[in-house]
């Protein structure tokens, strides 16, 4: 599926009475990898949320193709979010008790879509990602593993835009570096909107383009590959 | 939309906490399903065991003495019945057959009880073995008798050290200045010659004699004129002594209503069994009914408390379903997860706790029914269902509760 483009603009979202996220503009382009990056607190994950639909600034917008996910209910962002969006985690968020295909099914069981259909795509995804799927449980895996099956669960809808919040964070170098290659290929691979939250620098480096926060606003904006 | 994966899960993963709480409604359940199916059981049982005993007759008293100690044959001291009321019976002719009865005798923890052929054939329907009585010394056994057909026995007098009818036979004896019943009386060795069908009543362990030899071992003759050996109806009228209780069997219901309002008298009373059963089932009725609810508001309490339980082990299963709403997962989705997880533990806990109910009620009847002799089977039955019904219906939209504060909860704070 190819990207959608971003537009946001007059971001504000104050919290007990203390603007945190204070961003004027920020566009990103399908086929893009961007990094939000910045020290603890600035932001970055919060920032991420807003882009997301998870929450909703207390001004401005936050325009995909066209669709302003600002002026959107919560349950139509939830939609939103079930077509467009996938979602990578620092800690991968996996349910231990399932097995790596169940795991990458996971929002299949919440859409309006048949598992039976749905399978025959994870374990596709499982296998370009190489994942052993004959674990019983995802607890079994390595850390490295889990990190990339938390990426075909992401993947299972075919999203358009993927959201990272510090997907090498837990990683070693090597399985980082693994992680850092296919988000680079679902961006200008695949021509999906790649955004990701993180303090890696060698995920920055591969970044197209990285935005440092601090306190809540841009920083500076930066082409970096 | 499939919350069954993830709920199950989440079963999975709390296990230890979900069978032990799975058990506590069991228990809790189970403890409601024993009560009700025991307190029918006992109902059932009794009535069934006073079927044969259609019209009793006694004299005036206590109705529930005599019930207790002519059916249950539970020994109580009871005053004799006049017998000139015994000799009116004998003579009416709306009674199809009128049978003494008579206690005060034992073998062992087994009552001996005096009372007609005609009476233990009505009893029994006919005998599983041997032959019924036909002299003094002859016996026959309950179906549940340890003793055989041949075997003589030694009787004793009294029954477990509570001799209260023979007491008061004793006091009148003494009063009228004749032998003291039991004391000089002779208890001849009696010899078995058969045994009872079984009659779902604690005459199902009783040794049964001729009344004659009842009266003859308490020294009060044998109901009939010196020199006649005969067993039975015909008694001499004028050979008669006083009973504890009297069974007649009315020739119709027309009669059966006519004889009890006649044997109302100063001198003697007559009741069904039903009726005295109608008000103490009214009674145990009442108490059921304050136990049922306790029971129900103790249930309520358990589901209460447990779903409380579940709210703190959902609370720290919150990054996951903030991580589901992160991934798309709608509120209503995580509803239903919740809602599954609790349901399935309030309708695993009942439908064990109304088989384990069912497990006790049925412990408990055996051991009733080895301790009175009254035959009684608990079963699950209609008012069972519904107490689990009521209870998983309240457990179910107790469920809405954790699955509320659950839905409620802001995502991002679950994701941080």
């Amino acid at each position: 599926m190819p990207g959608l483009s971003l537009a946001a603009s007059g971001l504000r979202l104050a919290f007990a009475g203390e603007g945190i996220i204070d961003l004027p503009e920020l566009t990103l382009a399908p086929g893009t990898l961007t990094a939000l990056a910045g020290p603890s607190g600035s932001g970055k994950s919060t920032l991420l949320y807003l882009l997301s639909g998870l929450l909703r600034p207390d001004a401005g917008s936050v325009t995909w193709a066209g669709q302003d996910l600002a002026r959107l209910g919560e349950s139509q962002r939830d939609r939103w979010r079930r077509r467009h969006a996938g979602f990578i985690f620092q800690n991968f968020h996996l349910i231990e008790e399932l097995s790596p295909l169940d795991n990458v099914l996971v929002p299949v069981w919440f859409d309006h879509v048949s598992a039976k259909a749905a399978r025959p795509r994870a374990i596709a995804l499982l296998d370009q990602l190489e994942v052993p799927q004959r674990r019983a449980h995802v607890a079994l895996l390595s850390r490295g593993e889990q990190q990339r099956v938390a990426i075909a669960r992401a993947l299972i809808g075919d999203p358009a835009v993927i959201f990272a919040d510090e997907p090498t964070a837990s990683l070693d170098a090597t399985s980082g570096q693994t992680v850092i290659a296919v988000l680079r290929d679902l961006a200008l691979g695949q021509g999906r909107t790649v955004l990701v939250a993180t303090h890696d620098a060698a995920l920055r480096a591969q970044a197209g383009t990285t935005v440092l926060l601090e306190h809540g606003r841009t920083r500076h904006s930066e082409a970096t590959a | 939309m499939n919350p069954f994966p993830i709920a199950w899960a989440s079963l999975r993963r709390n296990r230890f906490t979900a069978i032990l709480f799975i058990a506590i409604v069991a228990l809790t359940v189970a403890l409601g399903i024993a009560i009700s199916a025991q307190e029918r059981a006992l109902r059932l049982g009794s009535a069934r065991a006073a079927d044969k005993f259609d019209l009793i007759v006694a004299a005036p008293g206590s109705h529930n003495d005599v019930l207790f100690s002519t059916v249950y044959l539970d020994p109580s001291a009871v005053p004799l019945l006049d017998p000139a009321i015994t000799r009116l019976l004998l003579e009416d002719d709306q009674a199809e057959f009128v049978a003494p009865i008579g206690f005060g005798d034992a073998i062992g923890d087994a009552p001996v009880v005096g009372t007609t052929a005609a009476f233990v054939e009505h009893l029994s329907g006919g005998l599983a073995e041997g032959r019924v009585f036909t002299a003094l010394n002859e016996a026959v056994v309950g179906a549940l008798s340890p003793h055989a057909i041949g075997d003589q026995l030694e009787v004793s007098h009294g029954h477990g050290g509570a001799t209260g009818t023979d007491a008061d036979a004793a006091a009148d004896a003494i009063a009228a200045g004749a032998a003291v019943p039991g004391g000089d009386g002779d208890h001849p060795t009696i010899t078995i010659t058969g045994r009872m069908q079984p009659t779902g009543t604690p005459w199902d362990r009783a040794v049964v004699v001729p009344i004659e030899y009842n009266w003859s071992a308490h020294g009060l003759g044998t109901g009939h004129r010196p020199g006649d050996s005969h067993i039975g109806p015909p008694f001499d009228p004028d050979s008669l002594p006083g009973l504890p209780a009297v069974v007649v069997k009315p020739v119709d219901v027309a009669a059966a209503y006519g004889l009890r309002g006649a044997y109302r008298t100063p001198q003697s009373t007559a009741f069904f069994p039903a009726e005295v059963l109608v008000e103490l089932y009214a009674l145990l009725g009442d108490a059921t009914a304050i136990m049922s609810a306790l029971t129900l508001a103790a249930q309520a309490l358990v589901v209460a408390a447990i779903l409380a339980g579940i709210v703190a082990i959902l609370d720290l299963q919150r990054q996951q379903f903030a991580v589901l709403r992160a991934l798309g997962a709608s509120r209503g989705f995580v509803f239903a997860t919740v809602w599954v997880y609790v349901a399935a533990l309030i309708v695993t806990g009942a439908i064990a706790g109304l088989l384990l109910g069912w497990g006790f009620a049925a412990i408990v009847s055996e051991l009733l029914a080895n301790q009175t002799g009254v035959a009684m089977r608990a079963e699950i039955g209609s008012s069972e269902f519904r107490l689990v019904g009521a209870l998983v219906a309240l457990g179910l939209l107790l469920a809405s509760l954790p699955a509320v504060l659950i839905y409620r909860r802001p995502v991002v704070d679950g994701l941080r």
